[in-house]
Formats: structure tokens, sequence, C-alpha cells
């Protein structure tokens, strides 16, 4: 009778294996650490996530990666270091994600990449420009990202471009923005070493900047460049406005970190916005590929708002680690870091030319577009302003439009 | 030049650091306890403003009440249910008081961030300015249209404060509760809601300067760590539980961050307002305006 019971049993059991679905495979885990609560810089983690999910959900309905759907696993680091070092920790550990990308915070990146190290998992590094990331020369670390290299390089030549005599940077206390101001400094020197340059380091959580902003009324430089991230950089430009510091006919104001991009960047900067010059890394003239023009569309229909290129980037590093595992043909952490060094990635953004040199530009893809421009009415649109360097074009500094006063 | 700017702008910030400043003073000379979730009223202040005027379409004017209620009521909530227990229940026989402050208050303060944060978001909203006067040149100073309208709204509440207290029935309860609880229920002042009282208008005010302070620094969460941080240095600067040393000790933060801050160094900017409060505390520890006392 007991016998005849687990034959039963069996045969049920059997029969159940039988009829699930054949595509039922295990999704392929992938770890995104990213801020979604202050201190960090909110608005910057949302833009990566919504890259992330649009590429996923792109990927997922045409049948995943090698037949597996891709699950993209978050969690908040608040832009704390060792908050996203245990973030990393939690995600490989514990999670066994196959791959770690997202990281969009400098000094945030610089911990989890102590992580990834250590676990030989890959890490791709979404956004994070200090060149740090890259000088560590771990072979784990893939960077689709901007570096502060090419950054400081473009507006060091601007900057000698533009003719001006005095430069003053306020740079945000952390790698990225203290990296991006010496850098730039170093750079500027080289070019045009007849232009005073100097830099303070501002405290991003501060709400105040009066008394770094008031000395300049009395002695105005031709232009202040930020390497700062927003809500901070929000204040200082209206701070800086509220001063009378710039932007007037003298000074102007130039940043470095793409900060018109973010969705809420008019909403807290109002007439302080006006004659804004930027670096940027995506501008609607900009030669896009037919993914791009399809994420583009994708993120209009579900936020209503245009694209802009921190969603582009994490779309773009999550399709690496997609191109990895379909070249390898497989999760495993060795074959995918080889497929992914071996491999010639189709970028969504066009970035190109991966370098294996130690220093700044090891395992990085060194060749990202870029362009400059400048903001000429309040609320404008990113496809109306004045562009001052076209893709691939030189700086034309007689675009420039000054205040009356 | 610069020397009138630095101080015009260190008064005005010492303006809002003492609306701020008050409530907590007020909360300490009343209960002995340190309200770690002040930060918190400010916030819930500038969100309720930028709230209410940008998503109701209300005008700033209006909103600004509107902020205060949101303060007092919240003030009035966190007395009730989270501080009456401390005179009223198990830790009124006097045990583990100042542990139960702490926890409660701490725990309130996270709370309240991660309340918001799911709700409203993580994202920064400028508030309207009251007046929409971008930038003026008041002699050598430039200023814009909402810090002088802040201060002035700032003195004029600090004034009607002072008033209050001193000249008011209630005032005079709340300073019978302040310097003894028992003789004044004795004297059969209603010390539980003179207590809520104080709670409501404590959390008036750091609403208010929350509200007030809102165009100007772009509220998002955690924009009540700031101002608190400073509170509680001012607070313990003027005297614990002293109001008129807190306004004073406010103003000395504001104009002394100012000035370090472009003559000395920047970068330790923070750091000058707990120099001056050690440098005071070495020799008046009981702050400026506070009183020597002991506990048996």
């Amino acid at each position: 009778m007991m016998f005849r019971c687990l034959r039963y049993l069996a045969g049920l059991m059997g029969f159940a294996f039988l009829l699930s679905p054949a595509f039922a495979a295990d999704p392929i885990l992938i770890g995104v650490s990213l801020t979604q609560s202050p201190p960090g810089s909110v608005v910057q983690g949302t833009q990566v996530k919504d890259g992330m999910e649009i590429l996923k959900d792109m990927v997922n309905a045409k049948g995943g990666v090698l037949g597996r759907p891709i699950k993209i696993l978050y969690e908040d680091n608040q832009g704390i270091p060792e908050k996203g070092r245990a973030a990393t920790e939690k995600l490989i550990s514990s999670d066994k994600v196959v791959a770690m990308a997202g990281g969009h915070q400098s000094s945030v990146c610089l911990a989890e990449i102590e992580v990834a190290h250590r676990y030989k998992v890959p890490y791709v590094n979404t956004n994070c420009w200090s060149d740090d990331v890259r000088k560590r020369g771990y072979p784990e670390v893939f960077n689709t990202s901007p570096y502060n290299t090419l950054v400081s390089s473009s507006m060091a030549t601007t900057l000698a471009t533009m003719g001006v005599k005095r430069v003053v940077a306020f740079a945000e206390n952390t790698d990225y923005g203290i990296g991006q101001a010496k850098l730039t400094g170093e750079l500027l020197k080289a070019k045009a070493p007849q232009i005073e340059y100097k830099y303070e380091t501002l405290d991003r959580a501060s709400k105040d900047f009066t008394a770094a902003v008031l000395p300049l009324r009395a002695n105005p430089p031709d232009v202040i460049v930020m390497s700062m991230l927003p809500p901070a950089a929000y204040l200082l430009m209206n701070q800086v406005y509220e001063q009378g510091v710039a932007p007037t006919a003298k000074t102007l104001m130039y940043d470095g970190g793409g900060l018109a991009d973010y969705p809420d960047f008019w909403q807290n900067v109002k007439e302080g916005g006006k004659y804004l010059l930027s670096f940027a890394l995506y501008h609607p003239q900009m030669k896009q590929t037919p993914l791009a023009s399809d994420i583009a569309a994708e993120y209009k229909k579900r936020t209503g708002g245009d694209i802009n290129r921190l969603v582009l980037q994490a779309a773009d590093s999550l399709e690496l680690v997609i191109q990895g595992i379909e070249s390898a043909k497989s999760t495993d952490s060795d074959k995918l870091i080889k497929a992914m060094q071996t491999m010639n990635f189709k970028s969504i953004r066009g970035v190109s030319d991966f370098s294996n040199k130690p220093g700044f530009g090891y395992q990085q893809w060194l060749e990202i577009p870029y362009v400059n421009y400048e903001l000429t009415a309040e609320k404008q649109p990113i496809a109306q302003t004045v562009l001052i360097q076209a893709p691939g074009q030189k700086f034309d500094a007689s675009k420039i439009v000054h205040p009356a006063k | 030049m610069l020397a009138f700017d630095l101080l015009a702008n260190g008064l005005i910030y010492g303006c809002f650091y003492a609306l701020m400043a008050i409530g907590l003073a007020m909360i300490f000379g009343v209960l002995k306890i340190v309200n770690f979730a002040h930060g918190e009223f400010f916030m819930i202040g500038a969100y309720t403003y930028v709230l209410v005027a940008l998503k109701l379409g209300v005008s700033p004017w209006l909103a600004l009440p509107c902020a205060a209620v949101s303060g007092a009521l919240l003030g009035w909530l966190v007395e009730r249910l989270l501080m009456r227990p401390m005179y009223q229940g198990y830790a009124s026989w006097g045990f583990m008081k100042d542990e139960y402050a702490v926890v409660v208050t701490f725990g309130l303060s996270l709370l309240l961030i991660n309340l918001v944060d799911k709700i409203v978001g993580p994202y920064s909203f400028r508030g309207p300015p009251l007046i929409d006067v971008s930038r003026f040149a008041l002699g050598p100073i430039m200023l814009t249209g909402q810090k002088a309208i802040a201060a002035v709204v700032s003195v004029l509440l600090m004034i009607g404060l002072a008033l209050f207290i001193k000249r008011s029935v209630w005032g005079k309860q709340i300073q019978a509760v302040a310097q003894n609880r028992l003789g004044a229920s004795l004297a059969g002042i209603d010390a539980t809601r003179t207590t809520s009282l104080i709670f409501m208008i404590s959390g008036m005010l750091a609403a208010l300067s929350g509200a007030l302070l809102a165009p100007l620094v772009n509220p998002s969460p955690d924009i009540g760590a700031f101002p608190a941080v400073k509170s509680y240095v001012i607070v313990v600067l003027g005297g614990m539980g002293s109001i008129w040393g807190a306004m004073l000790a406010a103003l000395i933060l504001g104009v002394s961050e100012a000035f370090f801050s472009v003559y000395i160094s920047y970068d330790y900017r923070d750091a000058f307002g707990l120099i001056i409060l050690v440098v005071v505390l070495l020799f008046r520890p009981q702050g400026l305006f506070g009183e020597k006392g002991r506990e048996l």
C-alpha cells in the first residue's frame, strides 16, 4: 500500500516537472548600488535606475540573454561610501549577482570596487568620473563612464579658447569634485599659463555658501567653474546669482557636471540658470544609435521628460554586461571579465577606443562624444540651447552670449 | 564693503537660527530634555510651505501660516503621544527620563525623514519667494527680497514671542512651569496643558523658520540636519532654557561664521561656532545667560 502511494507520488512529481514551462529559467541577477535617499544625489540615482529598467525590459521582451531573463537587484547607498561597500558586499556574497553596475558617485565607487575586486566579480562603472577609479588598475572594473581627464581637458581647452584672465572654481568635497577641479587647474596651467586659476572646496551637505561667494563681489573672476552635483550645485548657483556675482557682462558660470540635464534643474535654479555654459555628454544634435533613439522614446513615454546622458550611460553599462554574457556564453565571472576585455563592444552612446593602459585610461572607453552649450533663457529645453561646440568640432567662443550687464 | 555684506548676511542668518533655536530652548527650559526631532519640525514647515504654495497654487503669504499650523500641530501631537509619558507615565518616576527622550526623539526624527522621503519624494523643491524681488542693493549690501522679508518676519516673530512670554497669562504660566513644575501645579496652573502649549509654540517657530528659508535652501527630506546642529550649539551657548540667550547666541553664531569663513578659512566654517562654544563654556559653563544649578 505504502509502496503504491510512493509510486503515485513519484509519478505526480514527474508529471508536474514535465508541465513546468520550458522557458522558466533562472534569471540572471545583476546588482546595482545607487543613491535613492539623501545625502547623495537622488536625482542621479533615479536617472540611473530609469535607464537600467528601460533596457532590461527591452531585453527581456526579446527573450532575455542566453534564454534567461535579466533581473536587477537594487540597493540604496545614500551616496555614502561605507553604505556602498556594504550594499556591494550583500549583492555579491548574499544575492550572488553575476555582475555589478550603476555606480554613479566617485567616492562610493572607490569603496565598491574594492569589494568587487576581492570577489573577482565584474563591476561596470556607470558614472564615476574620478580618474582614481581607473588608476587602481583592477581587471574587474570596466569604465563606460566619462572620466575627469576627458572632462577637465575639454574644460581647460574651453577656458583657454575663451581668452579669460581669471577663473575661480568651486568643487564639492568628494573625489569627483576635487579631482576635476584640481586636474582642470593643472591642464589649464599647461595650455594657458597666463590664466589665473584657483579652486575652493565646498561641503556638499551645506546650504549656505554666501561666505564663499561674497569675496567674489569685490573682485569678480571672468568664469566661475562648478564641479558640483545637486542639490548643493543648485544652491550655489542661486547664491552666486543673488549676490550679483554671475551671470554678468564680465562673469559667466561654467558647469562641468551636466547639471542642466537633470529634470529638477529649472525648478530649483530659475533665473540663476540663464547664461550657464555647460560641458555636456548629450545633446539632441548628437548622432544617436537606433537603440539610443528607442530608449529615448521609451523614456519619454514613461516619464514625459526628454532623455539625458545619465539615462543613456546607465543603459550603456547594462548593455556592456549583456554583450559580455552573450560573448562569453556564460555568467561565470572569469569568462565574463575575459569576454568584456576582448570583445568589440557596440555602445548605445557610441563610445569607443577601449584602452587597457595603466592610469586614467585603464579599461576605459576613451572616445566619448561631448559638446559645450549655453542656456540663454529660463526653462530652455536642451534642444534649443546655443551649441558653442558641436560634436567633433572646435569650441567657438564667438557664439557665447553675455548678459547686457 | 565686504565687511558690511558679511555683517548683514550674518545677522540675517542669525535671525533664522534664532527662530529655530528658541523653540528648542523653551522645551529644554520646561522639560529639561533635548528634542532631537527639532530639525524635522523645520523640515515639515519648509515642505508644507512649498507644497501648499506650489501644488495648491496658494499665495506664499497664505502658505506661511499653513506652515505655522503644521508645526504647531506636529508639536502638539509629539507632546501628547510621545512626551507625556515622561511626566505622567513610568518615566516620570525619574528613571531613564533622559534616555527615553533621546531614543524617542531620535526615532521620531528618522521616521519623519523617511516618511517625507517616501510620500513626497527625495527631490529638492525651491519654494516660491514671499516677494518677487530677486536681488537689490541696499547701499553696499546685496540682498534678495526673500532674505529681507524673511529677516523682518523673523524679528517680528521674536519680538512677538518675547511680549507673549512676558505679558500674557499663558506666558506667565510658561515661566512658572519652567521654574518649578510642581510648584506651578500647586498654584493651580495646568502644567500638562502648558507643556502642550510650549511644544506647539516650539513646533510653530521651527516650522516658520523652515518656511522662511524654503526659497533659499531648496528643501529636501534631510534639510533639518543643518539647522538642528546649529540650534544645539546656540542653545548651549546661550544657556540651556534661556530664550534671550538663544537669540543672542544665534546672532553671534551667524556673524562669527560669516567673518571667520572669509577671513580665516571657509573649510572650517562649521567648526568656528563650536570653538566659540568651547571657549565660552570654559569660562561660563552655564552659557551666556544660563543659570548655575545642581541636581540632587
